[in-house]
């Protein structure tokens, strides 16, 4: 009896919504939206970049070697201006975060996500530890001054020499530890609940339990979370700026694996690429040496993130 | 079996890719390359020469490139010496150096009473006053501008102090002065010659005004001189003041006269240099002569500074070099230690 109850008109507006192509104009809009997001963010990035690439091609066209192993001069004329002094304490300071927060961060996600009992104090421990990841980064500046600087604590003051790569390592070690403690957690919460019941199925202990399989499964995470807090260690300038980084000139210029001069003054790449980006309105070349300095800085964080995308992705092949 | 290997790699590995960054970067651990220029002997070259020591040095960023250049001509003549400069500025300089930290203080101003107490607060009783160089701030307009030619420290003070706050031509700020847009670009109040400019010119009428000794707000503020020199140069009838050294070097600007009581004066470095140019200031450094008498390197390191190479390392670096009188009193208050009391 429907069919009697629809007239021709109707009939045919139906025939036709059926027939024709549908076009979904709110998501085609969506769709849009959502491309020109990623497309401002991406032009953004080229601007940045060929900007950078364009100024730095007066210091890293012409003396690419000479600018490695040159150091902080007065004048951007310089055949010895460099970067060389800011590469030791950028090394140096990589080096002592990934020595002192990766264990040491790694470790406390293993005790908080798989030994310590669910309640208000953990709760509140890790709502804590989101928080100080959050914590702008001079304040941890100012602990390392008053822990490492001043000794006010302990008196940590002479065993890193005061204003020195170490106290800067540690310093930055401090600031991400936060972050390799959050992003380590998530990767131990990623291992599925089987992988441990089948662990201790086998009758494995906790540890081996942890050993065997919790810890292989999640280091493709906590390595891509460790790797990341580590770039941003490195592009780190505030923090090392109160621990005493020197912007104008450093006497000393140290080879590249000399532990010696870890305890004595130092300098690092986003301090020499604040310095000489103040420079230049003394001496417009420093425009182009700053610009030289962050495409070093650059290639040397996008080296520490291809390693480790290269490390992820043979754990996750062994992983299968 | 497979699982385990995996957890025993991944730590070496985190590290292994540490030595191939650094590998890569590396290979460079040889004593850094000599300048070739030419310094001036002090006459005991041999004996300083075999000095070895530290000298670090914090204050002023506008005397730090100073300090430097001073640093780099020394590094032929004591190679042994390794002297740091740092620049965070004159105050915090001189909290450093009254703490005992540094052993020489750059300085764009003259210690202040408070900041001296300081010192002698905490044991540092023995420091040599050196003036080393004369800054000049120049005022300028676009260089097509020719119905100004001199201003005088009212007109300056009209145009660019607190009272000036609204006015937008020239004529309106300061009765007699042409009637055109006035655009003004000057630096920010992080900046030294900011300060300056303040001090020497706008404080004392701010004080007669009764006023406060700053400017007016309404400016286009930067910290990079480039910046204020393309402001000046975007506008017929703009008005903006930069240090003496940049200022000089810029196309499509015009350097103003000053008045400052006793008739125009144009900037040169002869003007500056004498002081009679009334925008200039003098740049100093302040050494810790206790601190001197233990060590040495900073001993050869101010001999050198104020000989010889002190008017080649200020000139190289944009800066005004002293008179041969004022020079020659550096030099001898520093020889004969005379001390700040």
């Amino acid at each position: 009896m429907i069919s009697r109850l629809v007239d021709d008109k109707s009939r045919a507006a139906i025939a036709a919504s059926i027939e024709r192509r549908r076009v979904d104009a709110r998501g085609l809009l969506f769709k849009v939206v959502l491309q020109s997001c990623l497309l401002i963010t991406l032009a953004l990035l080229a601007v940045l970049l060929v900007t950078v690439a364009l100024d730095s091609t007066d210091q890293l066209g012409t003396r690419l070697w000479d600018f490695l192993q040159g150091t902080l001069r007065s004048r951007s004329s310089d055949e010895s201006l460099g970067i060389h002094q800011g590469m030791y304490g950028s090394l140096w300071i990589a080096i002592i975060v990934a020595v002192l927060a990766f264990p040491i961060g790694i470790g406390a996600a293993v005790y908080l996500e798989e030994y310590a009992p669910r309640n208000r104090l953990t709760a509140f421990i890790e709502v804590n530890i989101r928080n100080l990841a959050g914590v702008p980064s001079v304040v941890y500046g100012l602990l390392g001054l008053a822990l490492l600087l001043n000794g006010q604590i302990f008196g940590l003051d002479r065993l890193t020499g005061g204003s020195s790569a170490l106290s800067g390592g540690i310093t930055l070690a401090i600031l991400v530890l936060p972050i390799v403690i959050i992003t380590s957690g998530e990767a131990f919460r990623a291992v599925p609940m089987e992988l441990r019941e089948g662990a201790y199925g086998v009758g494995a202990t906790r540890w081996e339990m942890i050993r065997t399989q919790v810890l292989p499964y999640a280091a493709p995470g906590i390595l891509t979370g460790t790797l990341l807090s580590m770039a941003r260690a490195i592009g780190e300038a505030a923090p090392l700026i109160l621990v005493g980084a020197v912007t104008g000139r450093l006497g000393d210029s140290p080879g590249l694996f000399d532990v010696g001069a870890l305890d004595d003054r130092f300098t690092a790449l986003p301090i020499i690429i604040t310095s000489w980006t103040a420079q230049s309105g003394r001496d417009v070349g420093f425009a182009a040496a700053a610009a030289a300095a962050i495409v070093v800085l650059l290639v040397f964080v996008l080296m520490m993130n291809s390693a480790a995308i290269l490390l992820r992705n043979r754990f996750e092949k062994k992983r299968g | 079996m497979r699982n385990s290997r995996c957890r025993l790699l991944w730590l070496p590995a985190l590290l292994v890719s540490f030595s191939l960054v650094a590998a890569a970067c590396g290979g460079h651990d040889e004593e850094e390359t000599s300048t070739p220029s030419a310094t001036a002997g002090t006459g005991t070259a041999d004996q300083t020469a075999s000095v070895s020591g530290e000298v670090n040095i914090s204050g002023s960023s506008t005397v730090e490139p100073i300090s430097i250049r001073v640093a780099e001509l020394f590094e032929d003549v004591a190679p042994d010496v390794s002297v740091n400069v740092d620049g965070p500025g004159t105050g915090d300089g001189f909290k450093l150096f009254c703490a005992g930290d540094t052993d020489i203080s750059d300085a764009s101003r003259q210690i202040k009473p408070a900041e001296k107490e300081d010192c002698f607060a905490n044991g540092i009783t023995d420091i040599v006053e050196l003036k080393v160089a004369v800054d000049g701030i120049a005022v300028m307009t676009n260089a097509s501008n020719d119905a100004v030619e001199c201003l005088t420290f009212e007109q300056l003070f009209d145009l660019i102090g607190p009272d000036g706050e609204g006015t937008s031509t020239w004529a309106e700020a300061s009765a007699g002065l042409p009637d055109a847009p006035l655009d003004l670009f000057g630096p920010g109040e992080e900046s030294g010659t900011f300060d300056s400019f303040i001090e020497i010119v706008l404080e004392d009428l701010a004080g007669e005004a009764g006023v406060d000794a700053t400017t007016r707000t309404d400016y286009s503020p930067s910290g990079d001189d480039n910046v204020i020199i393309q402001g000046i140069q975007s506008s017929d009838t703009s008005l903006g003041w930069v240090g003496f050294a940049f200022a000089i070097n810029a196309s499509g600007v015009k350097l103003l006269e000053i008045d400052g009581g006793d008739g125009c004066v144009a900037p040169t470095g002869d003007t500056i240099a004498s002081n009679e140019y009334p925008v200039s200031r003098d740049l100093w450094i302040y050494v810790n002569a206790d601190a001197a008498a233990a060590n040495p390197a900073l001993v050869a390191y101010v001999d050198f500074y104020v000989s010889d190479a002190l008017s080649q390392a200020v000139g190289e670096v944009g800066y005004v070099p002293l008179a041969g009188a004022a020079h020659a009193e550096t030099a001898e208050r520093w020889h004969s230690r005379s001390l700040i009391s």
